[in-house]
């Protein structure tokens, strides 16, 4: 056609297959979104995808751009429904991956169980050789015992294998040549190598990580090729991009050589959504916090940058140690609180939410399918912030006989009324929430009073005021379409990668230095070129990794990519110390030393424009619903007056007490607060008081 | 409905935002501390004290230092009159005659917060510091007979007045280390710490004002007291007495008695103080704190309120309650002792209340010398893993740290070979058979430390060397901890204890942890575990055959 541009975004959930698109027209600029939904279809997941894009009849052979998000990666794990998978690995370190680090995060109760690995021991087999710490050879590689390893592993259907060497983020010919050597003698088995996903030190993250990503390589790989196959048959003919954890796209080829980076595509989207938006809004300092129906999720953006870290770990708590997977993910803080998440009491008469969710089935009290646990839904519904008579965009009857009962519940186990419990309900989860953001910006030293809370997802924006208030943020913003807004993010992405590489060195080594990121920045335009990609379209930023000699914990200290000398080393040196401060209070006088590099690559693959939304001249007064009593918790019951999110138009501006009923979520906005709807439909909320 | 005077639900928000901030303290000092024991086995502790320096809430790191903080407090504010204490002070404590609980190495910063003209809470933490003089590098010596042997005594002082650093007591600080630039490092990231928990503390008294702020923690002193009580009521009451032979033949004796109204643990009839395997009483009030909390309720916030249900009796000059001037190096071995004999005592008289023994040592390894790529000097001082007992219904962890270390890491391979020059031939399962059981016990570990360069020494400190742990209920006893010195050419010379054992060029330290305890009776275990144990190589077929009566 040539007069519209039509992208698509595809998302896999546990429960949900969701489809978002995003059609132009370039004539009048003006967008329009639709949205469908189907059941995800497990093992087959890819079938979901087709189903959901027939349904919502999405002319595939004139689309631009297709984006696909995924949590097939991290089910896999959780449910334990990966390949059969065998490790190789250093002589006398097979059992790198048993140990672990040893630790106990609940360290009081004797009966405290260790995660078991995911490869048994009998899978795993040790190869003599040995590399220093410099990437040296110590020991030649003796591959002599290896046929008869894979003979063994034939016999126990082994589908995977998993090839970790002692520092070989250093050199990895070793794994190399074993790699080599497993695909000459056994083409058909699935290989990865550790140095394949990481550049960085420490054997037991390492062989984690290549073992996890192992183990769904076989399922995701043919995944995404019936994917492919299944859209080229539909007619697409442009590039296929998958979500990654690092909140940039990548191709479905590389992809498919390490899924493992696919393993948090949700939420990142999200929070790299957040950070185009600020920047589109003039606000590149953003908290960015994402409410689903089980757990909230944050994630800060300083100057329009995410926080991209490799130190990710799947089934983390306060119960377990968990795994930790090496790759780029978004520095984000999760936790069990959601609009489904369960209220109750302990035996000692103490409130608590969550991380429990009634799910999808029976869900909230509200659904009335036999849910009887009161959840923050039901406690937003009691206390007149979500209407009862609009409950899931007006798709669902709320059963406020059941959500009377359920709160009843839990006000007798506390022995107060039932309005005191819905509010404790509420008060409970935003301080669980408010415990998460501080985690994101005041840990890691940053004061909330210098961002922007953006919230999105289902829940964000029913809570989001209530959370800058106690945070103390500038100011809070809902984008206009809030529950989709993830995939909204998925289209403003970049084709992206992040290269994490451990070196020491001292910062007099500008040689080493140089060599470093020049190598590091010809690696990723090789890359690049592999996927299509000139060199001149490719953007690369270094970030070296800084510390007083000794410590373990870097900084990232930006540097140019074209080459150091002896005074931008300086200058960098300088940015150290106050990036330190910064963060942690206090600069010391005593050396530096260089742990290694942070390279971040990335190109544009053709972002959504975003155009100003029509106004059509509405007044305010059409947007009214109504007004009804609504309870603010703390700041008590106040008159709100209710506003149609549909009818709201650019520059429209009004104040709290009043409630936003947008289908796909409600904002409540608390006495005092001042609106105002910018030039996108996004509604920017002022705190006052 | 009962009438309440302050909102319950704000409580619980204090109390959630208490524990945020001794998690922030942590991480804090976690990230910015210079000593691989602190910032990689995590050997710190951070806590929240009230006004009397009651604990009220405790960052995550090692359960061992949870109950250290409130006792160097209360010693800080019993020497120091409330007039002389100002805003913006901080103290630091590492003598255990003056507060310091433990031994010298580990120092601690505490810090009062000011709201409304009072103090209102105190902010604290404890960290390990690698080095603070005395007879030997690394300061632990297990042939100390006298506390001036170990190094630097820092006896409840003002290190900052006002927010004004007392350069004299860092001056004296510097130079009473072997290692300054680490000491510098670990001691200005302790300070960081304490100050953010004021910080926020402060923030949180703000918006709730001095009054709530100190009934939430009263009610949380209280919720802990309510949960022990409740806790005692389910246990089995009565007096109970036990004895255990230790390595060195000495006699360890207790008795301990349950009620409804209290859990106390008589220690009166022990060894005379002796060398440096001491433990002060506030030391040993720690350890039978941890042990009560892992029978009682191992989910209750570990805080002040929770331990007033427990009473412990000791005898001074005892090793269970040293008096001046006695050494305390390895004062954390005299402690997993007891704790471990509190356990023991219990599972004898009701098998199945706790698992299994454990290898239940620290180990404490302190390797030290030249880097031989770098010239750098470097002193590694690290807890081990080891092999953890079985309980009815489950095996035994393999290589977890003892009951003392919680989210405490080990040194990664690639980490010690760059760092210490030191190269790691292996680092796996120890394979020693025992602890075998209707559940087994977990495996220890066997880790080879290779010397790269001569002039290299090494000081350990393990207990459970010669007499294994414990096996429940017909499961066998697992195997010993120790360390074994193999020079090329020469035999094996093997430690439990020792300090500044030199080691030169190719000598390999060989660190041996236990097989934890079985549970049950090996005849009753079941035939496919078996045949699994021997597939992954745990069993041997020889003592499955001897041991399980397995011959298929």
């Amino acid at each position: 056609m040539g007069d519209t541009i039509l992208r698509i975004a595809t998302d896999v959930g546990g429960t949900f297959t969701d489809l978002v698109y995003f059609e132009t027209d370039l004539s009048t600029g003006k967008q329009t979104i639709r949205t469908a939904k189907s059941d995800t279809t497990p093992p087959n997941f890819e079938q979901g995808v087709l189903n959901v894009l027939d349904k919502a009849g999405v002319p595939l052979s004139q689309a631009d751009f297709f984006a696909h998000g995924t949590t097939v990666v991290i089910n896999a794990l959780t449910e334990r429904k990966g390949a059969r998978t065998a490790l190789l690995t250093t002589k006398g370190f097979r059992d790198t991956l048993e140990i672990a680090r040893g630790n106990r995060p609940d360290f009081f109760n004797l009966m405290y169980e260790k995660p078991a690995p995911f490869v048994e021991r009998y899978l795993r087999r040790e190869i003599p050789g040995r590399v220093d710490y410099r990437g040296q050879e110590m020991q030649p590689l003796d591959l002599s015992g290896l046929p008869a390893i894979l003979e063994d592993f034939k016999a126990e259907q082994v589908q995977a294998i998993a090839i970790c060497f002692l520092h070989a983020y250093a050199n990895p010919a070793h794994e190399q040549a074993v790699a080599a050597e497993i695909r000459r003698l056994w083409p058909e088995v699935s290989v990865v190598s550790s140095h394949q996903i990481t550049r960085e030190w420490r054997e037991y993250e390492r062989s984690s990580t290549a073992v996890l990503s192992a183990y769904v390589q076989p399922a995701a790989e043919r995944y995404l090729a019936r994917l492919e196959t299944g859209l080229t048959d539909k007619g697409y003919k442009g590039r296929l991009y998958v979500m990654q954890s690092n909140c940039g796209v990548d191709s479905f080829e590389s992809t498919r050589a390490i899924p493992i980076t696919m393993v948090e595509s949700g939420p990142a989207s999200g929070f790299w959504g957040a950070a185009e938006l600020g920047r589109i809004i003039g606000e590149p300092n953003v908290l960015a916090l994402d409410i689903g129906g089980t757990t909230a999720k944050c994630s800060l953006i300083e100057n329009g940058q995410v926080r991209i870290k490799t130190d990710y770990w799947i089934e983390r708590d306060r119960k377990s140690s968990g795994y930790p997977i090496m790759v780029p993910v978004v520095d984000l803080v999760e936790i069990g609180n959601g609009g489904g998440s369960i209220a109750w009491v302990d035996d000692f008469q103490k409130l608590h939410v969550g991380p429990k969710s009634a799910g999808a089935l029976p869900g909230p009290a509200a659904y009335g399918r036999g849910g009887t646990q009161a959840t923050t839904t039901d406690a937003n519904l009691a206390l007149g912030r979500i209407s009862a008579d609009y409950f899931c965009g007006g798709t669902v009857a709320a059963d406020m006989a059941a959500v009377d009962a359920a709160l009843a519940d839990v006000a007798r186990k506390l022995d107060v009324s039932p309005i005191e419990a819905a509010r404790g309900i509420i008060r409970i989860a935003n301080s669980n929430m408010v415990n998460a953001l501080k985690l994101v910006s005041l840990n890691r030293g940053y004061d909330p009073r210098d961002f922007t809370l953006v919230a999105f997802g289902g829940g964000g924006a029913m809570h989001a005021v209530g959370l800058g208030q106690e945070l103390g943020v500038k100011k809070v913003v809902v984008p206009r379409g809030a529950s989709v807004f993830s995939a909204w993010g998925m289209m403003m992405s970049d084709l992206r990668r992040d290269y994490f590489v451990t070196r020491l060195m001292d910062e007099t080594d500008l040689a080493g230095l140089n060599g470093l990121i020049a190598e590091t920045v010809d690696h990723a335009v090789a890359q690049f070129a592999a996927e299509h990609v000139e060199p001149g379209k490719v953007a690369v930023e270094p970030f070296l990794k800084v510390r007083y000699r000794n410590q373990e914990h870097s900084v990232e200290v930006p540097v140019a990519a074209d080459g150091l000398d002896t005074e931008a080393v300086a200058r960098m040196i300088e940015a150290f110390h106050a990036i330190y401060e910064k963060e942690y209070t206090y600069r010391l006088d005593a050396p530096v030393e260089i742990v290694g590099l942070h390279l971040i690559a990335r190109a544009e693959v053709g972002k959504l424009e975003i155009v100003a939304l029509p106004v059509t001249g509405l007044t305010l007064d059409q947007a009214i619903k109504g007004r009804r009593p609504v309870d603010y918790a703390t700041e008590g019951v106040h008159e709100a007056t209710i506003y149609d999110a549909e009818k709201l138009e650019p520059g429209m501006t009004f104040s709290g007490p009043a409630i936003i009923e947008d289908p796909g979520t409600t904002i409540v906005i608390h006495p005092k607060n001042r609106v105002s709807i910018d030039a996108f439909g996004n509604t920017h909320i002022e705190i006052r008081g | 409905m009962t009438e309440k005077t302050h909102d319950p639900v704000t409580f619980d928000i204090i109390q959630n935002a208490l524990e945020a901030v001794a998690d922030e303290m942590f991480v804090a000092q976690r990230k910015t501390s210079m000593s691989a024991i602190i910032y990689e086995v995590l050997d710190l502790g951070t806590g929240i004290c009230d006004a009397a320096g009651e604990i009220a809430a405790s960052g995550a790191g090692i359960p061992a230092f949870v109950g250290v903080l409130d006792k160097a407090v209360k010693r800080i504010i019993e020497k120091h009159p409330p007039e002389t204490i100002q805003p913006g002070d901080l103290f630091a404590s590492n003598d255990p005659y003056w507060g310091g609980v433990t031994h010298l190495n580990d120092m601690i910063l505490a810090m009062p917060v000011f709201a409304e003209g009072r103090i209102v809470a105190w902010t604290a933490n404890i960290a390990h510091w690698n080095d603070v003089g005395g007879n030997v590098p690394g300061s632990m010596s297990s042939e100390a007979t006298e506390i001036f042997q170990e190094g630097v005594r820092i006896p409840a002082v003002k290190l900052i007045e006002a927010g004004r650093p007392n350069q004299a007591v860092f001056d004296i600080l510097y130079v009473n280390t072997r290692l300054p630039d680490y000491l510098r490092g670990d001691l200005w990231a302790g300070i960081a710490g304490v100050r953010i928990g004021e910080r926020r503390i402060l923030e949180l008294v703000e918006k709730y004002g001095a009054d709530t702020f100190t009934a939430a923690i009263d009610d949380f002193m209280e919720l802990g007291e309510r949960r022990a009580r409740a806790a005692l009521k389910t246990m089995p009451k009565g007096t109970f007495t036990f004895e255990e032979e230790q390595d060195d033949g000495a006699i360890h004796k207790i008795i301990i008695e349950v009620t409804d109204e209290h859990f106390s643990v008589d220690l009166r009839d022990n060894p005379d103080q002796k060398g440096s395997s001491n433990s002060s009483r506030e030391g040993v009030e720690i350890a039978a704190q941890l042990a009560f909390k892992a029978v009682a309720d191992a989910q209750a916030p570990g805080n002040g309120g929770f331990f007033r249900p427990l009473k412990v009796i000791t005898r001074p000059s005892s090793i269970f309650h040293v008096v001046e001037p006695g050494a305390l190096g390895y004062y954390s071995e005299v402690e997993i002792r007891l704790f471990d004999l509190i356990l023991r005592c219990l599972a004898t008289h009701f098998p199945g209340l706790v698992p299994a023994g454990n290898f239940a040592s620290i180990c404490g390894t302190v390797v030290g010398g030249k880097h031989p790529d770098t010239g750098r000097h470097y002193t590694i001082v690290e807890p081990q893993l080891g092999g953890w007992g079985a309980w009815n219904g489950r095996d035994g962890n393999a290589a977890i740290f003892s009951g003392f270390h919680g989210e405490t890491f080990n040194c990664p391979a690639e980490v010690a070979e760059a760092r210490y020059g030191l190269t790691v031939d292996h680092m796996a399962l120890n394979p020693a058979q025992g602890g075998e059981g209707e559940f087994r016990g977990g495996k220890g570990i066997s880790v080879h430390y290779r010397v790269r360069a001569n002039d290299n020494f090494l000081s350990v400190g393990y207990t459970r060397s010669r007499m294994p742990p414990w096996g429940v209920a017909g499961g066998r006893d697992g195997t010993p901890n120790y360390v074994e010195v193999l020079r090329p050419g020469k035999a094996p010379e093997r430690y439990s204890f020792g300090t500044n054992i030199p080691l030169n060029r190719d000598d390999v330290v060989h660190v041996v942890t236990g097989v934890g305890g079985g549970y049950g009776d090996p005849k009753k275990r079941a035939r496919n575990a078996i045949a699994e144990d021997l597939r992954h190589g745990y069993l041997t077929p020889e003592r499955a055959r001897t041991v399980y009566g397995y011959d298929e």
